[in-house]
């Protein structure tokens, strides 16, 4: 006997989500590492290494940023991948947020 | 505790006796920080950002939570502490290490929340028979980072 294929069911017009992919694949979101006091200058350092892969220079960049002016911009992403290193900094207790550019 | 060397994988470590204690009653602690302090962003609309905020709290929550077991399974193993010749040899692999580091970390900013959040601009810490206990786990904590740094500083 031979198989039947199912019928195809086409979504109806208008059924789907609208999303902006403006506001979530533009890298239009900053990035922000804020001062908190407490926190060990090498060990800055080290969360930047680890959730940019940025080589050790470059991270004790921005870690004095963050130390002398209270803040560094870290990258200017999506809003996806801004969430995505937030959450990241988050997990290694540093004061993270992004904000629109 | 004293960074020793790199064998293999391992970071090596000589730990005394009471060190250990000291170390097992910081950890003990964790989690310190509540899932709610961190804040997604400084300037959005607290409505706009509301889903978002939500999951990343149920996220850190999760990670916590696992953390918490990691942390429990590692004080319970045997031969992580092994005896040596001066104290006792205590030895982590390179992925434990980050870990071990974000735990503590947790527990030195979390016990700065509890004395107040002081700083050097003039805030004053908050001391008091409630809160002495953390200005130990602030120190301590910071104490066993350095040490775990120190030894991540040393690698190739």
């Amino acid at each position: 006997m031979p198989d039947i294929a199912p019928p195809l069911v086409l979504p109806e017009a208008g059924q789907e989500e609208k999303t902006d992919p403006t506001d979530t694949l533009e890298p239009g979101y900053l990035v922000i590492c804020w001062d908190d006091p407490i926190n060990l200058m090498d060990y800055v350092t080290r969360v930047f290494q680890t959730v940019f892969g940025w080589p050790r220079q470059k991270a004790e960049h921005h870690m004095l940023q963050v130390h002398n002016q209270g803040k560094s911009v870290l990258v200017r992403d999506s809003m996806e991948k801004a969430e995505h290193y937030v959450h990241q900094l988050q997990k290694f207790s540093l004061h993270a947020t992004m904000e629109r550019d | 505790m004293k960074f020793i060397r790199i064998e293999g994988d391992d970071f090596v470590f000589q730990i005394g006796p009471r060190e250990k204690l000291l170390l097992f009653q910081v950890l003990r602690l964790y989690p310190l920080i509540p899932s709610s302090y961190f804040r997604l962003s400084k300037t959005a609309d607290a409505t706009e950002v509301q889903a978002d905020q939500h999951l990343l709290e149920e996220a850190l929550a999760e990670q916590k939570k696992e953390n918490r077991k990691q942390l429990e399974e590692m004080l319970r193993e045997p031969g992580r502490f092994a005896a040596g010749q001066n104290g006792l040899r205590f030895s982590l692999r390179a992925p434990q290490m980050e870990w071990l580091l974000q735990v503590l970390n947790d527990i030195r900013v979390g016990s700065w929340l509890i004395l107040g959040s002081p700083d050097q601009a003039g805030k004053p810490i908050v001391l008091n028979e409630q809160t002495a206990p953390y200005f130990w786990s602030m120190e301590m904590s910071g104490y066993f980072q350095s040490a775990l740094l120190e030894a991540l500083n040393e690698q190739p």
